[in-house]
């Protein structure tokens, strides 16, 4: 009976002769990779420290799944998934190498032990040849992509022809050695039928004769071994390095709470400068994030003001600090990313959401604008300084009298703080519904649905400020520690129990800044709070039709992952929902994020214009929101795109106690 | 030995005023003299910020220039105080009085020149007007009370070689360009600058900048000369209309409204 398996180093030698060559030029290429790393890794020095080794075993555990699982990048289905099979691919000829390179250079050599036979054999053959076949499939499918049918803005560079065009010639010239060994030895044997590509292969080579075949085999074998040497030895030297990179950058992601920023210590009074520059400001995982960028151009796809024709690009502005930081540490980061793209973030979170490198573009932008605000007392516009002085003044950025805070819940009987303090739930109303006419209603509906509900509710009426999230976002961190601080001394005086929140804004605010200053009062946002009234019970409102499409805020949705309660809570008002091709973590940003609110959109197409036209897209006559900004940000762009007559913004909130069950 | 030079440094001297932001709601006080002062939200005069720039702006122009800012007020009065250092004020002089409003023009003019007198200001920026009693009087009271020129509501300004050319805006669009030699007295008007946002590492330098309180009784030397009978909110005459339904519609109305109550279309 024949034994199913093959001789390694068959007709190249056993010997020294090949043995030694190849293990120095292996140890060369992991010398220029090593050092190439070494190199990088001096320059990611420059940043500042933080730690990213905290809670290192979770930390590993979720690397090890986005790797081995691809679950990031398969998240837009298919070139995420052409890349995730071709990752696979190549991941089990890198296991099926080392078990040859194993068997020949160790257990065969110094204990005379194979294990390469077989039934073991037959399936190490088959699986390794079909994995170069679906790893050569997947590649033309990706230089497709790339080359002919490439999505706009991709960015075509030098290390992508690079690239495909050694991972091309590795994969073949792999097959090239099988079809040219399998042509010599193993055309009369079963051996054949366990690598069927490599079958094909030593069919081309069959006419050949067996001195071609040897002379194919020998030649292509070491052309093989160098250009996989090669490929070691560019991996820190181009793109390639993101095999490295992202998978380290799995490992030092940031592991949340999502969104929240990073507290500026405003006690220590020998810091100087505030918010970043240059690269020296930024830390080491912010110049790290470049390297693990691999231009995939997701995050610009998704962007908000890229879309609208904002000089924004979050990819961009990742791969000019990283830049920077190799060849021009020195340069104000600021003149080179343009004012106009810092300001244009809404901090909608679309791209950082999506990135497949876990890489964190929002919070670089605020660190820039924290030194243009903090530093020079820079601002988008005139308007976002005075929004900002009115903050200052009366608590809130649409600059009304602060006593006037609590005026629109005069007539509802709502029990106020300062007179009673005996509540089960403090609502903090925000600035919008405290004062906006148009969201005063979403702030009385909030109300009639807690009464109804027997919820025994408060508020703080003028001792409420702003939460501070438009100016901590604009950059303004001393104006938002200052607020947050008389808020957080406000409710604590009060000894709340509980707090919800109608605007996702304060509710990010809230439930994740704050904790940086002693708040560990558990806030809820409307829509959850409303749907577990619901469940339980206590809250019953009547389906009347309702033709409507959602929108999720960014900071309801992308920050906090809230898509099901508002949604439930749709459903129970009757609502027959379309929704909108961009829908929950894919939502688009309405544009009034990042502080944005305060601001004057003068750049490119209006944002809530763009959004609206998605939602009449779905036909709804109702366009449903669950924050503040966004409807005012809806009834704005609906007027603006001339849909008046057809389509109305509502708040969650609103189309629920309209359907209160008397 | 030579002679040695003298270095001159310019002395420069801005009033400013805490007033109530306008946006609050106003009660006319029970003594029906003044208005009441609870909840209110207080700022620093609008057109004191535009002094308080166009000072800070001569100050980092001119080399060893200093640059003091004074306030009459209670004791929340030393927030705009701590603004105004921000913004790069030297010094601070905090004339303590919690009964301010109740001191008509002349007797706050008598107060700020009794501090001005002997300290040899080159130039003292004041606000057109404030916000609150609105007198417009304060800074051109200090000018006459000092002895020194003032220029009132001014919109440009430039200084050179110990004198100032500034401009005026005068009703019809029309403006005035006009010179004086220091020392000498402006009033600021909207339109004049931006005033800067404070960076906050000035924010942090303010809180270590001498700051003097003084008390009014040393300094108000001069007895009123009016005082304010009645403070009252306007009857209310006719108001607002709004006018709803379609633009042919809302044309016609208006048209009809404009030759019924008017005399534009006559």
């Amino acid at each position: 009976m024949e034994e199913f398996t093959r001789e390694i180093y068959w007709n190249v030698g056993h010997g020294f002769m090949t043995l030694a060559p190849m293990y120095l030029l292996f140890i060369a290429a992991m010398v220029v990779l090593i050092r190439g790393f070494l190199e990088r890794i001096q320059v990611y020095r420059l940043g500042q420290p933080v730690n990213r080794m905290d809670n290192w075993q979770a930390r590993l555990v979720d690397a090890m799944r986005m790797i081995f699982m691809q679950l990031k990048v398969a998240r837009v289905r298919r070139p995420g998934m052409w890349h995730a099979i071709f990752f696979w691919s190549f991941f089990l000829l890198f296991i099926g190498t080392t078990l040859i390179v194993l068997q020949a250079d160790f257990t065969n050599l110094l204990w005379g032990y194979k294990f390469l036979k077989g039934g073991l054999y037959k399936i190490f053959s088959l699986v390794l040849d079909l994995a170069g076949l679906a790893a050569i499939v997947m590649l033309g499918m990706l230089a497709f992509r790339r080359y002919f049918n490439p999505p706009e803005g991709l960015d075509t560079k030098k290390d992508d022809a690079i690239m495909h065009i050694l991972l091309m010639a590795i994969l073949l010239s792999g097959f090239i050695i099988e079809g040219a060994r399998m042509a010599a030895t193993e055309m009369n044997t079963a051996n054949k039928f366990w690598s069927p590509v490599g079958y094909i292969f030593a069919l081309l080579f069959s006419g050949l004769g067996e001195g071609g075949q040897l002379a194919t085999h020998r030649v292509v074998w070491w052309l093989h071994l160098l250009m996989v040497m090669g490929f070691f030895m560019l991996i820190p030297h181009t793109k390639f390095r993101h095999i490295i990179n992202t998978s380290f950058n799995y490992f030092f992601a940031d592991r949340g709470p999502k969104g929240k920023l990073v507290n500026i210590n405003l006690e220590q009074e020998d810091i100087e400068k505030f918010g970043a520059t240059e690269v020296a400001d930024f830390t080491w995982k912010d110049i790290f994030d470049g390297d693990a960028c691999t231009l995939c151009n997701r995050c610009q796809e998704r962007c908000p003001a890229y879309n609208t024709g904002k000089p924004l690009s979050p990819k961009k502005v990742v791969n000019q600090i990283s830049e920077a930081a190799f060849n021009t540490p020195d340069a104000s980061l600021i003149e080179l990313i343009g004012k106009d793209a810092l300001w244009s973030c809404t901090t909608c979170r679309a791209c950082q959401e999506i990135c497949p490198a876990s890489i964190e573009h929002v919070k670089k932008i605020v660190d820039l604008r924290r030194s243009l605000v903090l530093m020079e007392g820079e601002f988008p516009g005139d308007e976002v300084m005075t929004a900002m002085e009115q903050t200052e003044v009366n608590g809130n950025p649409l600059g009304m009298g602060y006593a006037g805070r609590g005026d629109w819940a005069k007539d509802l009987d709502v029990a106020v703080l300062e007179k009673n303090a005996d509540v089960d739930v403090l609502y903090f109303v925000g600035c919008y519904a405290s004062f906006d006419k148009r969201n005063i209603a979403v702030a009385k509906s909030f109300i009639a649905l807690c009464k109804a509900a027997g919820v025994n509710v408060g508020i703080l009426g003028k001792e409420e400020k702003c939460c501070g999230e438009p100016m901590r976002k604009m950059g303004n961190e001393y104006l938002y520690q200052s607020l947050a601080n008389e808020n957080i001394e406000m409710m604590k005086t009060y000894g709340v129990k509980k707090i919800v929140t109608a605007c996702p804004h304060c509710f990010n605010t809230l439930s994740k800044d704050y904790r940086d200053m002693g708040f560990d009062i558990p806030v809820e946002h409307s829509t959850v709070f409303l749907a577990n009234l619901l469940a339980s019970g206590k809250l019953r409102v009547k389906a009347d039709g309702l033709n409507c499409t959602y929108h999720d805020s960014c900071y309801l949705g992308r920050h906090n992952d809230i898509y099901d309660a508002p949604r439930i809570l749709l459903q129970a008002a009757g609502a027959t929902m379309k929704e909108m091709a961009k829908n929950k973590d894919e939502g688009f940003c309405c544009s009034a994020g990042g502080g944005r609110i305060m601001a004057e959109e003068k750049l490119g197409e209006r944002i809530n214009i763009h959004r609206v036209k998605m939602a009449a897209e779905t036909g709804a006559e109702t366009l449903v929101s669950n924050c503040p900004f966004c409807l005012t940000m809806f009834e704005d762009g609906i007027k603006g795109a001339g849909f008046e007559g057809s389509m109305k913004p509502r708040d969650i909130t609103e189309i629920l106690a309209e359907r209160l069950v008397a | 030995m030579g002679e040695r030079l003298e270095e001159y440094s310019m002395k420069i001297l801005v009033c400013i005023k805490q007033v109530p932001d306008m946006e609050s709601k106003f009660k006319v006080a029970a003594d029906g003299a003044w208005y009441d002062t609870s909840e209110l939200a207080w700022r620093m005069n609008e057109y004191d910020e535009y002094a308080v720039e166009q000072a800070v702006q001569l100050r980092e122009k001119e080399k060893d220039a200093e640059l003091t800012v004074l306030t009459i007020g209670g004791d929340k009065a030393i927030e705009p105080l701590k603004k105004a250092l921000a913004m790069g004020c030297d010094r601070a002089v905090h004339v303590v009085d919690n009964e301010s409003f109740k001191k008509e023009p002349y007797q706050i003019a008598g107060i700020i020149a009794e501090f001005a007198k002997d300290k040899g200001f080159d130039i003292v920026f004041t606000g057109m007007q404030s916000q609150d009693r609105g007198s417009a009087q304060v800074g051109i009271l200090v000018a006459e009370m000092l002895g020194i020129p003032s220029i009132s509501t001014i919109v440009g300004f430039a200084y050179a070689g110990g004198a100032i050319e500034v401009k005026r805006e005068l009703e019809g669009g029309v403006k005035a360009k006009v010179s004086a030699k220091l020392p000498a007295l402006v009033t600021c008007q909207l339109g004049l600058n931006t005033p800067r946002y404070p960076t906050l590492p000035n924010i942090m330098k303010a809180k270590k900048k001498p700051l003097d309180t003084l008390a009014v009784a040393d300094l108000l030397k001069v007895d009123a000369r009016q005082s304010t009978e009645k403070m009252f909110f306007p009857e209310k005459k006719g108001g607002g209309m709004i006018l709803e339904g379609d633009v042919p519609a809302l044309v016609d109305k208006l048209i009809a409204i404009l030759k019924e109550k008017t005399s534009v279309l006559k």
